[in-house]
């Protein structure tokens, strides 16, 4: 459906960026040395993702799948192949424009929650629509709502120490979906919740499915993928198996009110 | 505008993070500004001080020592003294035009007694002239006079020192016969104040006709210690210098060259002084740029281990967004607020400190210290936090995220 063919004319763009997989990897290979010894971590990889599919990609550690996850991130780029996110070419694009797309595309969940321990719930959630410029009470109205809508509305104003890690996990849920991105990217989101936590968060993602967002995440864990509607498994670097799948455990999460709350346009006021 | 508020809150949450560590980083800076503005304001003060008391020895003046070398063929010189003769030959308007006045010079150091009271003072011996010359005026009572030259007359006029060490506030000491050594002088004259300079205190002296100083009690009548010229304008003087030399140098039977006398022109004397102190203050200046220069090292390695420990942060903030001019402003906003704050407390802490006496000078602040040390504060703080700040916005997130 894709294909590059260096700098696309603009309605093309407009085109392809209406028609356009939310994430289109070509032949991606990536590799590196370390230690003097060339790894191979990625073999050619290619992989399309539709607007609205929730995917788990799967695999053993050294399979090749938290460097495809950075690099559908736009945190790593590959050593060869073409990439696209959202009808994007990531390929060449300047420290400004790769920001501006991990700021407007891509809501992040890390599996260590990574939220900055100094700030507390509301302004980790903040942050993201402080870089793309939103003004202060739209942000904070905004992040009142996100936080409402992962049931820590009571929680605006406690610090990352003061939350539990599924609490934590939340925040960060609500600080990668404020931006309204076309892409939540989870790395092993429930890697260090207890099963319990683990259950709710999986809620909330078949929520956030169910509503229309695209979602991407990276597990070991054959239980938490069986939430997904598609699941990827890597093995060496190369995609073994790529398999939809009806969503077992699709109970839907009790949202409160506040959440069917639209976001309404992107976080773009610059 | 919004942005940049935002960014500067979040540098004021970063620094927040680490008050004692934040705190000592400023009191590096804080030292730094301190000491700039203290060592100059007391380099300005005490050059200052030297300043007003050359300027107290009189203006246009040129003073006329005997040098007591001999000259350089190493002959004895004859008749190397500073006499009536001199004065004679010197007043002599033909000979030298641009000279005003000169007066003959005797001093000694005596104990005044009155009425119990006892006061050290210096008793300078002189002629009416010497007043005007040395820009003392006479507050109450009247000045020496000629006539009180020549008949040796007793009187004599104190300073304001003298006048409080002997007598009793309220009393009147015109008129009052005070003991010098073992004679008796009539005080007819105050000199007003001409303040204490850091050198010498002008009004601790006395002012008596020099016959009667010389009669009572130097006993030496032949010589004068000094003779204190005193030149039409500033702008003739050092043609008044050189008629003073040549006048010397004929009635001595020598050259200008091998004058046994030397001649001090007070302007030079000035000069010469604030050059020096100039030099000083600029030496404290370099003193007190060290001390700032390791409060900027500070700076920097504080802010070098901040960007370390907070590596993940800063990944963080790339993968959601931040771009690299956002991380660099957050880390040189920080680090310029640092030494922004610390440079107002040390300019605060250095014009509290330049209030207090120090070493016997009054420190005087010099205007430019402040903007200067100031200045240099916030370059510094910006100078020193690019590098750590360039190093934080550099790292790639991936590798910034994976930093434990």
């Amino acid at each position: 459906m894709i294909v590059s063919s260096g700098r696309a004319a603009p309605y093309e763009a407009i085109i392809s960026a209406r028609l356009a997989p939310i994430i289109a990897l070509k032949n991606i290979v990536k590799s590196y040395t370390m230690g003097g010894v060339e790894v191979h971590a990625i073999r050619g990889i290619s992989l399309i993702v539709e607007k609205g599919e929730f995917v788990a990609i799967m695999g053993t550690s050294g399979s090749g799948k938290s460097t495809l996850m950075n690099i559908i991130g736009c945190l790593d780029v590959p050593s060869a192949g073409h990439y696209r996110l959202d009808g994007v070419n990531i390929r060449h694009l300047d420290d400004r424009a790769v920001s501006r797309i991990r700021n407007k595309k891509i809501g992040f969940v890390f599996q260590g929650f990574n939220l900055i321990p100094r700030m507390a719930a509301i302004q980790n959630v903040e942050l993201p629509m402080a870089y793309a410029g939103v003004k202060p009470a739209e942000r904070r109205r905004r992040a009142v709502v996100a936080l409402g809508m992962v049931g820590l509305g009571d929680r605006l104003d406690h610090f990352s120490n003061e939350l539990s890690g599924g609490q934590q996990q939340r925040v960060a849920i609500a600080r990668a979906m404020c931006t309204n991105p076309s892409l939540i990217l989870a790395d092993e989101p429930t890697g260090n919740l207890d099963s319990r936590s683990s259950a709710e968060l999986m809620s909330l993602f078949t929520g956030l499915h169910d509503q229309g967002r695209t979602i991407v995440m990276i597990t070991h864990e054959p239980d938490i993928a069986e939430y997904a509607s598609r699941v990827v498994v890597l093995r060496d670097g190369e995609v073994v198996s790529d398999r939809a799948q009806s969503a077992t455990h699709a109970v839907s999460y009790e949202l409160e009110p506040s959440a069917r709350y639209s976001f309404g346009t992107t976080g773009d006021e610059n | 505008m919004a942005a940049a508020f935002g960014n500067l809150v979040m540098a004021i949450r970063g620094i927040g993070s680490n008050w004692l560590r934040t705190l000592l980083t400023m009191l590096g800076v804080l030292i730094g500004v301190a000491s700039v503005i203290v060592l100059l304001a007391i380099g300005t003060g005490s050059s200052q001080s030297i300043e007003k008391s050359i300027e107290s020895l009189g203006s246009n003046t040129l003073t006329v020592f005997s040098s007591r070398s001999s000259s350089s063929n190493g002959t004895s010189i004859r008749n190397s003294t500073l006499n009536t003769a001199s004065v004679t030959a010197l007043s002599n308007s033909l000979n030298d035009p641009d000279v005003k006045s000169v007066s003959p010079v005797v001093t000694t150091s005596v104990t005044a007694t009155y009425d119990g009271s006892t006061y050290t003072t210096s008793v300078i011996g002189s002629t009416a002239s010497y007043l005007a010359a040395e820009n003392y005026t006479v507050s109450a009572g009247r000045s020496i006079s000629r006539a009180d030259v020549t008949h040796h007359a007793q009187v004599i006029d104190i300073g304001t020192s003298v006048a409080s060490a002997l007598f009793a506030t309220g009393s009147d000491p015109l008129g009052k016969q005070i003991q010098l050594g073992s004679s008796e002088f009539t005080v007819v004259g105050l000199l007003a104040s001409k303040g204490s300079s850091g050198l010498s205190n002008e009004d601790a002296v006395a002012i008596a006709p020099y016959t009667a100083v010389q009669d009572q009690l130097t006993g030496e009548s032949q010589s004068f210690s000094e003779l204190l010229v005193q030149g039409k304008s500033s702008s003739t003087l050092s043609l008044a210098e050189s008629e003073v030399e040549s006048t010397l140098a004929s009635l001595n039977d020598t050259t200008v060259a091998n004058l046994p006398f030397t001649v001090i022109d007070s302007a030079s004397l000035l000069s010469t002084a604030t050059s020096s102190s100039k030099t000083f203050t600029a030496l404290l200046g370099w003193v007190a740029a060290v001390s700032l220069l390791v409060g900027a090292i500070g700076v920097m390695n504080i802010m070098l281990v901040t960007v370390t420990e907070r590596t993940r942060e800063i990944g963080i903030r790339k993968a959601i967004g931040a771009r690299k001019g956002v991380i660099l402003t957050q880390f040189l906003i920080e680090s310029t607020v640092i030494s922004f704050l610390g440079g107002i407390c040390g300019a605060l802490a250095g014009i509290l400190v330049s209030r207090f006496k120090i070493d016997g000078v009054t420190p005087v602040l010099a205007s430019y210290s402040i903007p200067l040390a100031l200045g240099v504060a916030i370059s510094v703080g910006i100078v020193a936090g690019f590098y750590p700040a360039h190093r934080a916005a550099s790292l790639r997130p991936i590798d910034a995220l994976r930093y434990e």
